[in-house]
């Protein structure tokens, strides 16, 4: 796909700065020399012997299959792959921001409007993956990702890959543990547009609290983080769930009202976020059926991207702008200081 | 005092003088170590009554009777949908009926008399005054708050617009001044027999003199008003609230539907697969319960296999040719 009119793939992006680290990549920014624009450069790390048995690396492999598909305002573009030597590069639209760092800023205020606007620009992009029968199945704050012009894309496709086929398994052992879905924390192997709908519900209550709603520090406790908030589920509200491959039984709890952990929201948000979070996943709502909530059409109307808050230092040329992968349930504590509400179990 | 006991552990005031009673809403009361024992989980049940209960829901028991403090809880809930206000009513005779029927909800649900009924009986007022309900809530809170600040806003607004006209005058009138005085100065140097030095120094003096009372033209700065009339201060000095960002009158959402391109034919939606009458997904595996328990249905494989089926089923053999047609030519050009 990579058509570098007539310069070297090597020469077509000029390195300007290191930008951030994970497991599998090293990204940086750099010039686009044809475009003359800025981009992001994702270089696929050569791996160790094992990774490499399979020729190339998966979730690159993975990103640059669904990605260079996919064509959505709200679907991080895949411009060019390029390779050089031994790597394999992959080069992204330039992001600023991603939306962990608005919400862990505590200098910025996030009103009904703002929520609302990074809400529908997520669902938006969410609607047109699942309409393709992609699940993108790591949704968290940290990939979705804010440029300077305040519009917000979905990004990092590692584990995204399409679903619907009726007879492959799929490995429960997706999604960042905070944002897991119950059905998959009870092993389920046969999953749905579902799983990436509970961790829209778990980010925009996020959004609300600055803090993670179900900060599980294990599979179980995730679970239990979860039902305690949403009770137990019950053989009229989830059917089957005992048939689930790794189901056990918990202590009945009953259900708490959304109301009282989000003392703040208005009526509509709970409602929204009531049909997100649902335990079944059958009920939850598809990404359609929430863009047509009566919360995203009713006043306040979004709030327009150019006026969307930015931290003060969305220009900051650190490595901070980028935090690793996984983010640590201390940091999170620590930083947030007074402004946010402790959930109290 | 002396007989407050743990209906639990029967530990008394007397012998542990720190014995705290915590009640939850079903009125039975708990000492403060039991609690921690019996709900180590957050939540589980009332070892009188078998109530599921919560632990945050346990409260210290104010009054000795329990079900005093029972009662106090079940009519906060109650009045919490109960707010109608005298203004509501055409007649004193229609209010006291309502205030009667608050009572008699509370009483048959302090004594578990026909609790069913009664809940159902809050249901129905609950859906009748829906409406209503809404608007006393938001009126009785926000009204006063906000006609007030309204007011504050609205004479600060005043204010600053005032004091703007005000620096604009005051700035111009003193460019014309200066105006003045410097042609004054030309004048006098041109036409006047005096020596040049003296009139200098003259007009220096009469400058400086001018410029110090302008500073003491200046007018009064009214003290702009620090707190709200509530008594709390404007937002200096505390950092922990900022102000909410003004919102301002943007376009509301509304939805439109993705439009997808199969390039003629649509396949049916997954609602259409569902639907009983649908007859494709005698052809596809049934989901089993498992399956369907984590969300996967039958009619999502079958919508996908439909949609790669029908994505371009109508393109035509015609356009293929034209485009290879389009493309040929430029081959040509190349070789």
């Amino acid at each position: 796909m990579s058509e570098n009119g007539g310069l070297k793939s090597d020469r077509r992006y000029e390195k300007i700065e290191f930008l951030g680290e994970g497991q599998f990549a090293t990204v940086y920014k750099a010039k686009d020399l044809v475009e003359n624009k800025i981009v992001a450069v994702k270089k696929i790390k050569v791996g160790s012997k094992a990774e490499f048995n399979d020729g190339v690396n998966r979730t690159a492999l993975r990103e640059i299959k669904l990605q260079q598909e996919l064509h959505h305002p709200n679907i991080l573009g895949l411009l060019d792959v390029f390779g050089y030597r031994s790597n394999i590069s992959l080069v992204f639209d330039f992001m600023d921001i991603d939306l962990e760092v608005v919400i862990k800023e505590s200098k910025i205020v996030l009103t009904p409007a703002n929520i609302k606007a990074y809400s529908i620009m997520t669902l938006k992009g969410l609607e047109y993956l699942h309409s393709h029968f992609i699940l993108h199945r790591d949704l968290k704050p940290n990939n979705l990702l804010i440029d300077s012009k305040g519009v917000l894309k979905i990004g990092d496709f590692g584990l995204a890959r399409y679903y619907g086929s009726p007879n492959r398994q799929y490995t429960h052992q997706v999604v960042t543990r905070w944002y897991r879905a119950p059905e998959l924390l009870f092993g389920s192997r046969m999953y749905g547009d579902g799983v990436d709908m509970f961790a829209v519900g778990c980010i925009i209550a996020e959004l609300l609290l600055r803090v993670p709603l179900f900060p599980g520090d294990s599979d179980l406790g995730q679970l239990t983080k979860i039902f305690d908030v949403l009770g137990t589920p019950t053989e009229s509200n989830w059917a089957g769930h005992r048939t689930l491959p790794d189901f056990c039984e918990f202590k009945p709890c009953p259900a708490r009202s959304l109301r009282d952990i989000f003392t703040a929201a208005p009526d509509d948000m709970i409602s929204l976020l009531e049909s997100l979070l649902r335990l079944n996943p059958n009920e939850r709502s598809t990404a359609t059926q929430a863009l047509q909530h009566s919360f995203f059409s009713n006043k306040p109307g979004p709030t327009p991207g150019h006026l969307l808050p930015l931290p003060s230092n969305v220009n900051r040329a650190v490595p901070d702008d980028k935090p690793s992968l996984k983010r640590k349930l201390l940091e999170a504590t620590d930083t947030t200081g007074l402004l946010v509400k402790k959930l109290v179990f | 005092m002396d007989d407050l006991v743990c209906p639990r552990c029967k530990t008394t005031k007397y012998r542990n003088p720190s014995l705290k009673l915590l009640v939850n809403v079903c009125g039975h009361a708990l000492c403060e170590s039991c609690v921690e024992l019996l709900f180590v989980k957050g939540s589980g049940a009332c070892p009188e009554c078998g109530v599921a209960l919560r632990r945050s829901g346990f409260r210290i028991q104010l009054f000795e009777d329990p079900i005093v403090e029972k009662e106090v809880d079940i009519r906060r809930r109650i009045l919490r949908d109960y707010c109608k206000r005298e203004s509501d009513f055409t007649s004193l005779r229609e209010y006291n009926d309502y205030l009667e029927e608050v009572e008699t909800v509370v009483f048959n649900l302090v004594n578990n008399i026909d609790i069913i009924d009664t809940n159902k009986r809050i249901e129905q007022y609950k859906r009748d005054n829906k409406e209503s309900l809404a608007k006393v809530r938001t009126q009785s809170k926000f009204n006063e708050e906000l006609l007030e600040l309204d007011a504050i806003l609205e004479e600060e607004k005043m204010r600053s617009e005032m004091m703007r006209l005000e620096a604009l005058r005051v700035e111009r009138q003193e460019k014309l001044r200066k105006l003045k005085s410097h042609e004054a100065l030309i004048d006098d140097l041109m036409f006047s027999e005096t020596d040049a030095k003296s009139i200098l120094a003259s007009h220096k003096s009469s400058k400086a003199n001018f410029e110090y009372d302008v500073q003491i033209d200046v007018p009064k700065v009214v003290p702009a008003p620090v707190a709200f009339t509530s008594g709390i201060g404007f937002g200096s000095g505390r950092t922990s609230f900022l102000p909410v960002p003004k919102s301002e009158e943007v376009p509301l959402f509304s939805y439109e539907e993705l439009k997808l391109d199969f390039g003629g034919l649509h396949p049916p939606t997954i609602d259409e697969l569902k639907s009983t009458h649908s007859k494709y997904l005698n052809h596809v595996k049934a989901a089993t319960t498992p399956e369907v328990a984590g969300g996967f249905h039958s009619s999502i494989a079958c919508r996908r296999a439909l949609q790669d089926a029908f994505a371009d089923i109508t393109l035509q053999p015609k356009l293929i040719r034209k485009m290879d047609e389009l493309i040929e030519p430029m081959d040509v050009d190349a070789s």
